[in-house]
């Protein structure tokens, strides 16, 4: 066994296939690692023997500003890529918490998302091509560089959250948005009443945030007259913009995902321990949780939250909290069918070993 | 050829002996679908319950026999076409909405509910479902889940993909599983996003949960006349470029727009050398501020004869002639083929002059009606399937259409699927190593190759063979 850890930060996707390929090869564990902001994720490895840096890879490929979709790198980070899509007044809309300083790459394979996935779903709904580096040193693509595609099979659906278990992100290609014509936010600190009342309203909010405090975030993007009149009829006051900004700069040291069908939302929020610091996204069916409490007390509230149809991820712990709580929960019935698609990807189990859930 | 007897016994012992169909001249039916090409089935099987589907499979597995799970058939890249034979799984009597929850906005059907009926139910609850494919009043959704079909409001609304939240699957040993579901971020691989769009090659699917969307309080639909191609490109270009994305952004060239005024009577303007059919929705201000700016937008561009549906039939008029364009187009020549290459947006006016000279040099006439805003061409290719020699010629053109497509950046198929006609084109776009990737997954789900076999995947010794084949066939079967 190699005890010390190799790092390696290849510069191209031919030379990050190769790396990945000779640590394969030897059966060596590889560990891909983007900007680290995910890296909480997952179960602690069960071995680690080579770091595969992205973050030299970053450059943006193309933008085509005209057909509104870019192609990058998978170490760019998503910042990098903001700049360079704000120059034409596009954006793509991610955001992620524990920002700033996500990779593409990181982004795609930890599925992480943020507010605005509300209005415009996550990458799963934008990502439309993928370029992916397999441990037998193959350079595998799929999709490609227009809006709507279905030739052959859809590789960026099999990547994106994989955690990196079936290969490793080298370059994306995204459709991009337009900056709305307008784009206000306004706030209330009515709770879970005011969070129903704008998310019926007419025009539907592109982000709408709840807080354990009872505070409530509603974001209006689009046309200006439907949005003036929307946060007329509501009456909220207006919020600054930069209230986003440190929204997605949440990070705790120790939190959990739950997920769940909406209408279980609310309910699993309220049964989490007294006191619990959390945020939630009532329009997605996502929220998170700040754990300030034991193991026992996350794994009730995974089990709730698992009957309810939905799953309880540990986004960051310290190591012992994670391995007694686990990572992931309950594997999903499907799980024999993930393990063989791991297997065809990865047959010797050297990407993320023990990690993910295959 | 038939199935052995055997094995069609089999098969009646798990549908009913009258759902299972084997006579020569009933299987007839079931030869085609939308495309152009045709082969036999062996046997035509109905199933009506998920239980039929799965003991089918099994069938099939058991004796390694091809089985190609079948909605209505207008599928228009030979998905639904035995062209190994075997057994086409008909799915069409499994029709049943099962349920619509108004509050979580969903919908579980099975998958020969028709695209349209969907919405039209789901109306009385004041939601829509929002792919739909032209051919919507036939399609399936077990069709549409398989094709990752799209249609004219998928610009603003995204395609089939984007609406499937989980689905009810038969893979290829005959196991039923239900992959993804209600909540969003689930653990584990997203099974369900790789099989949709897997156009029957790596299971059946049994049941589509699929997610509704508020019918929008106000719509308006425009129509504006351009004096070409050209000037309705830049035209759409201009209007996304502003930051606008219209619910649905379509073009149709001269030949299209003569062919629909003369069958439906919408007020199509016949002189215009290309039309734009703009729709925007959402709350009155949003549509009457959008309306406006758009409209601005296309006058800029050389945009004229403008106007806009004033009343709910008048709209339905408006979308009758585009989604009967491909029909009206009978009024010129009684064949279509059509392909549907994607490229950037901004080289619409490439492809489309492209488009253009191919189909002159080969003498054919070709009608454009398509996805301008997704830069998602539909080039009917027009001719008569008993002028000897036209197929050749046709299948050329299509080709060489689709070699234009692929040389400015684009894509084979932006929603009709790969299926047979374009499975040899794949190595256009993808290195061995791309559809090598593809082939793991194909294999991980159906070792052995039953499932659709001959779709997707380029196979190098069918195409010459099967080509000679078929336009003796088509003659002779005097389709038309």
């Amino acid at each position: 066994m190699v005890s010390t850890v190799a790092v390696e930060k290849p510069s191209t996707a031919d030379e990050l296939a190769r790396r990945l390929h000779d640590a394969a090869s030897q059966k060596l564990a590889v560990v891909p690692v983007g900007g680290g902001r995910a890296s909480g994720m997952g179960g602690a490895p069960e071995r680690l023997d080579v770091e595969l840096h992205t973050t030299r890879l970053d450059r943006v490929i193309e933008h085509s500003q005209a057909d509104m979709v870019v192609s990058v790198e998978a170490g760019i980070t998503l910042e990098a890529l903001q700049h360079e899509l704000a120059k034409s007044a596009q954006f793509l809309p991610l955001d992620p918490f524990s920002s700033p300083g996500h990779t593409i790459g990181g982004l795609l394979a930890t599925g992480w998302t943020g507010p605005l996935r509300l209005r415009f779903g996550s990458p799963r709904d934008f990502l439309i091509g993928i370029r992916v580096a397999l441990p037998d040193g193959t350079l595998a693509s799929g999709g490609g560089r227009v809006v709507k595609n279905v030739s052959g099979y859809d590789m960026m659906k099999l990547h994106y959250g994989a955690l990196g278990s079936l290969g490793v992100i080298v370059a994306a290609s995204f459709k991009v948005f337009p900056k709305p014509l307008r784009d206000v936010t306004v706030s209330s600190e009515g709770g879970w009443d005011a969070a129903d009342q704008a998310l019926t309203m007419p025009v539907a909010p592109s982000a709408l945030e709840i807080f354990s405090d009872g505070r409530v975030l509603a974001r209006y993007t689009g046309s200006g007259d439907a949005v003036d009149r929307v946060v007329r009829d509501l009456g909220w006051p207006v919020e600054d913009h930069s209230i986003w900004e440190r929204h997605s700069g949440r990070a705790p040291a120790r939190w959990a995902r739950i997920a769940a069908p909406r209408s279980a939302l609310r309910g699993l929020v309220e049964g989490l321990p007294r006191g619990a610091g959390w945020w939630a996204s009532p329009g997605i069916g996502v929220a998170h949780w700040a754990i300030a409490s034991d193991t026992p007390s996350v794994k009730e509230v995974r089990a709730r939250t698992e009957t309810a149809g939905g799953s309880l991820v540990m986004m960051a712990a310290p190591d012992d909290f994670m391995r007694d709580v686990g990572a992931w929960g309950t594997p999903p019935p499907t799980i024999d069918i993930m393990r063989r698609l791991k297997h065809a990807f990865d047959p010797d189990h050297v990407l993320n070993p023990g990690r993910f859930v295959v | 050829m038939g199935l052995p007897n055997q094995v069609a016994e089999e098969l009646r012992r798990i549908v009913g002996r009258a759902a299972v169909i084997d006579s020569a001249n009933d299987l007839r039916i079931f030869e085609r679908d939308g495309s152009i090409e045709g082969a036999m089935p062996d046997a035509v099987v109905l199933a009506s319950t998920t239980e039929h589907v799965a003991g089918v499979i099994k069938v099939a597995a058991k004796h390694k026999i091809p089985v190609v799970p079948r909605g209505a058939g207008t599928g228009l890249s030979g998905g639904a076409v035995t062209i190994r034979g075997g057994i086409a799984l008909q799915v069409t009597r499994m029709r049943r909405i099962l349920n619509i929850d108004p509050v979580a906005q969903t919908a579980i059907v099975e998958p020969g509910v028709v695209n349209q009926e969907l919405s039209l139910v789901a109306a009385q609850q004041g939601l829509f479902y929002a792919p739909d494919p032209s051919s919507q009043k036939a399609c399936t959704i077990g069709g549409n889940a398989a094709e990752n079909s799209g249609g004219p409001h998928c610009l603003y609304y995204g395609v089939t993909t984007n609406h499937v939240l989980g689905m009810e699957i038969v893979l290829a040993d005959g196991s039923v599983h239900w992959v993804s579901g209600d909540a969003p971020d689930r653990v584990g691989l997203d099974l369900c996003g790789v099989l949709v769009g897997s156009e029957g090659t790596l299971c059946a699917i049994t049941k589509i949960k699929v997610r509704l969307l508020r019918i929008p309080p106000s719509i308006a639909t425009m129509l504006a006349a351009f004096p070409s191609i050209e000037t309705a490109s830049q035209a759409v270009s201009a209007v996304i470029g502003h930051g606008i994305v219209p619910a649905a952004l379509e073009m149709m060239d001269n030949v299209t727009v003569g062919a629909v005024e003369a069958h439906y009577h919408a007020g199509y303007p016949t002189d215009a050398g290309a039309v734009l059919l703009v729709e925007v929705d959402g709350t009155a201000d949003t549509t009457r501020e959008l309306t406006a700016a758009i409209g601005k937008i296309l006058t800029e561009n050389h945009g004229y004869a403008m106007r806009e549906a004033q009343t709910p039939a008048e709209r339905e008029l408006l979308w009758a002639g585009r989604k009967g364009a491909i029909g009206a187009l009978g009024r010129i020549k009684p064949n279509y083929y059509l392909h549907d290459g994607v490229v950037p947006r901004s080289r619409l006016p490439q492809v489309l002059s492209a488009v253009g000279e191919i189909g002159e040099h080969y003498k054919l006439p070709v009608a454009n009606v398509f996805h301008a805003g997704d830069g998602n061409l539909h080039p009917n290719i027009l001719f008569d399937m008993r002028d000897r020699d036209v197929m050749q010629q046709v299948e050329s053109a299509g080709e060489e259409m689709l070699r234009a497509v692929v040389e400015m950046g684009g894509a084979l198929s932006g929603e009709h699927g790969i299926g047979l006609e374009k499975s040899a084109f794949m190595p256009w776009i993808y290195s061995e190593d791309d559809l090598g990737a593809m082939h793991r997954v194909k294999d991980v789900f159906d070792p052995n190759g039953i499932l659709n076999p001959g779709k997707i995947f380029p196979d190098p010794s069918r195409k010459a063979v099967h080509l000679a084949g078929r336009t003796g066939m088509a003659i002779e079967a005097k389709w038309w």
